[in-house]
């Protein structure tokens, strides 16, 4: 009961975040770069509700922002993985052989790899003068595509022991192709693995987002994220006297906090 | 033990081959990277047709892709892992400057987290309460929400060693792996038998539900290394310990390639050959 209770509180709050992330013009009216060179630092005010920046832009209307790039972009990221996690991993659990050994070797191997050492190693790639946006897609895109080893796992092994059920028998015999199988008979059978697997990828992807922009390596300035506006936050003197400069923090730990209880436990998984 | 040998001939032929192949993406990566050969050094203005020849020489832009990838890997088992643009010193030399630290702020935080992970998990399962129960939750469940460099700048305020804040990093993933693989294994008709049989509570903890999940626990050793190691850039970056973390981050601020795929190259063999360790005592264990 407990458990329902603060899930549906969960989802509430999760769910309020991502709509004032996704219609932030509504909950806003200044644009996240526009600066008030009159009133840079300026603490909190009916004008500016957190006040503004260093270089006088408005907080509130960037930490709206930040919402935005940072909860609708860590889904995108987690789709990414689990798509290839759900190709890679059926494929593998469907042919068996030498084929799933190599995939789940691969798999193992990437899982081994400190993520975060090979993440800034494919960031640092791309040219100095890249644009936020640019900057925006390539750190997402490198989590999604770093990200499906450990979701391989549980759906090869959902599919392996899908090969010998009776209904994919019967396809095998009406004569479906292994790549029909696969998209008409596996995917869709394994849709909750996969729905569990995306959930459990966002709160890990919105929190590498969050360490790699607070390092100057994700999410490039103006354009705003909660990582990146926690940037300033070593600078302990500035932060105690502007503790509202913690919020994009706060957000990001309920964030995450809401996700661990909506996500389904282990025991549900299995 | 034919069998075992064989196995580890597989993984050891393995870990070769992923270093090879690891060797020669980093030897493209560098390669087809924007900016390769370029040097700010040649637009001075008073250096020689002849000095500017000798500069481009130094980064093989003339010469074929086979050729490069024939010079890099030679240079890479002479231990040459090339040159730092940023710093312009021997990465071998960064390397066996830097690794001493990192390796040991590392083993000490995973023996931390590890002592940390296993006394509360065991306490959680040994001495079943809410109280107990939902205050583990509660404090991995904050600690697993923060982002590691948020945990590097708390650890920077209290001035705190950063291998305690490596062990606070990986504490509440192994936590809670070996809470759910006790918990499992504490289901388990076995263990009614034993109660049936009027074992005690220790024996049964100690003599069978920990034995039992042993191997899975020794292959959380290998998993836990590599996340001890992602977890020591933020950590090493923001408080100023110069370890093979903050090397990396330096690096990839100042698109030194050569030296960040070099770094990432030597801990992902690192990390990759704790792996293998782990998973041979686990298959010798098997």
């Amino acid at each position: 009961m407990t458990q329902r209770v603060f899930r549906t509180i969960c989802c509430g709050i999760l769910g309020t975040v991502f709509v004032v992330g996704l219609f932030a013009q509504g909950f806003t009216h200044y644009p996240y770069a526009l600066q008030f060179r009159e009133f840079p630092n300026a603490a909190p005010s009916s004008m500016h509700l957190l006040g503004t920046d260093g270089l006088g832009r408005d907080f509130f209307a960037r930490v709206i922002y930040g919402t935005r790039v940072s909860l609708l972009l860590a889904p995108a990221a987690a789709l990414l993985a689990t798509a290839i996690a759900a190709v890679l991993g059926g494929v593998a659990g469907l042919r068996g052989g030498w084929l799933e050994t190599l995939i789940l070797a691969t798999a193992d191997l990437s899982m081994s790899l400190p993520l975060l050492f090979v993440l800034i190693a494919l960031r640092a790639f791309l040219p100095l003068d890249v644009s936020p946006v640019l900057s925006v897609v390539a750190t997402f895109v490198t989590l999604g595509l770093l990200g499906w080893p450990s979701s391989l796992r549980l759906v090869c092994a959902a599919s392996r022991n899908l090969r010998q059920s009776d209904h994919l028998l019967l396809a095998r015999a009406t004569g479906y192709s292994n790549s029909q199988m696969l998209f008409r008979q596996v995917i869709p059978h394994l849709r909750p693995i996969f729905l569990a697997q995306f959930w459990i990828s966002i709160p890990l992807f919105i929190l590498t987002e969050a360490t790699l922009s607070m390092l100057g390596l994700g999410v490039m300035e103006p354009l705003p994220s909660w990582g990146n506006l926690l940037r300033g936050s070593e600078d302990f003197s500035a932060m105690s006297a502007n503790p509202w400069r913690l919020v994009p923090l706060f957000l990001l730990v309920l964030t995450v906090i809401c996700f661990q209880f909506v996500l389904p436990s282990s025991e549900e998984l299995t | 033990m034919i069998h075992w040998i064989r196995k580890l001939g597989q993984k050891f032929a393995l870990l070769t081959a992923l270093a090879i192949v690891g060797a020669l993406l980093c030897a493209t990566m560098i390669r087809f990277a924007p900016g390769y050969g370029m040097d700010e050094r040649e637009l001075n203005p008073g250096l020689s047709q002849v000095s500017r020849d000798a500069i481009r020489s130094e980064y093989g832009t003339g010469e074929s892709l086979i050729s490069y990838y024939d010079h890099y890997l030679r240079s890479l088992l002479h231990g040459d892992l090339g040159t730092s643009v940023f710093l312009r010193r021997p990465v071998t030399e960064l390397l066996k400057e830097r690794a001493p630290l990192t390796a040991k702020t590392v083993s000490l935080g995973l023996l931390t987290a590890w002592i940390a992970a296993s006394g509360l998990a065991l306490l959680t399962i040994r001495f079943p309460s809410w109280i107990l129960g939902h205050s583990a939750t509660t404090l991995t469940g904050l600690l697993i929400a923060l982002p590691t460099a948020v945990i590097a700048l708390v650890f920077v305020l209290l001035r705190a060693p950063v291998f305690l804040g490596i062990a606070v990093v990986t504490f509440p993933k192994l936590f809670r792996y070996q809470q759910n693989l006790l918990a499992q294994a504490h289901a388990q008709p076995f263990v009614f038998a034993a109660q049936a049989r009027g074992l005690t509570r220790n024996r049964i903890l100690f003599r069978h539900v920990v034995p039992s999940v042993w191997p899975m626990l020794v292959a959380l050793l290998g998993v836990s290394s590599s996340m001890a190691f992602g977890a020591a850039i933020p950590l090493e970056a923001l408080s100023d310990s110069s370890g093979v973390g903050q090397l990396a981050w330096q690096a990839a601020l100042n698109r030194d390639l050569p030296l960040l795929t070099s770094i990432t190259l030597f801990v992902t063999l690192v990390t990759v050959g704790v792996n293998f360790v782990a998973d041979a005592t686990q298959e010798r264990r098997l």
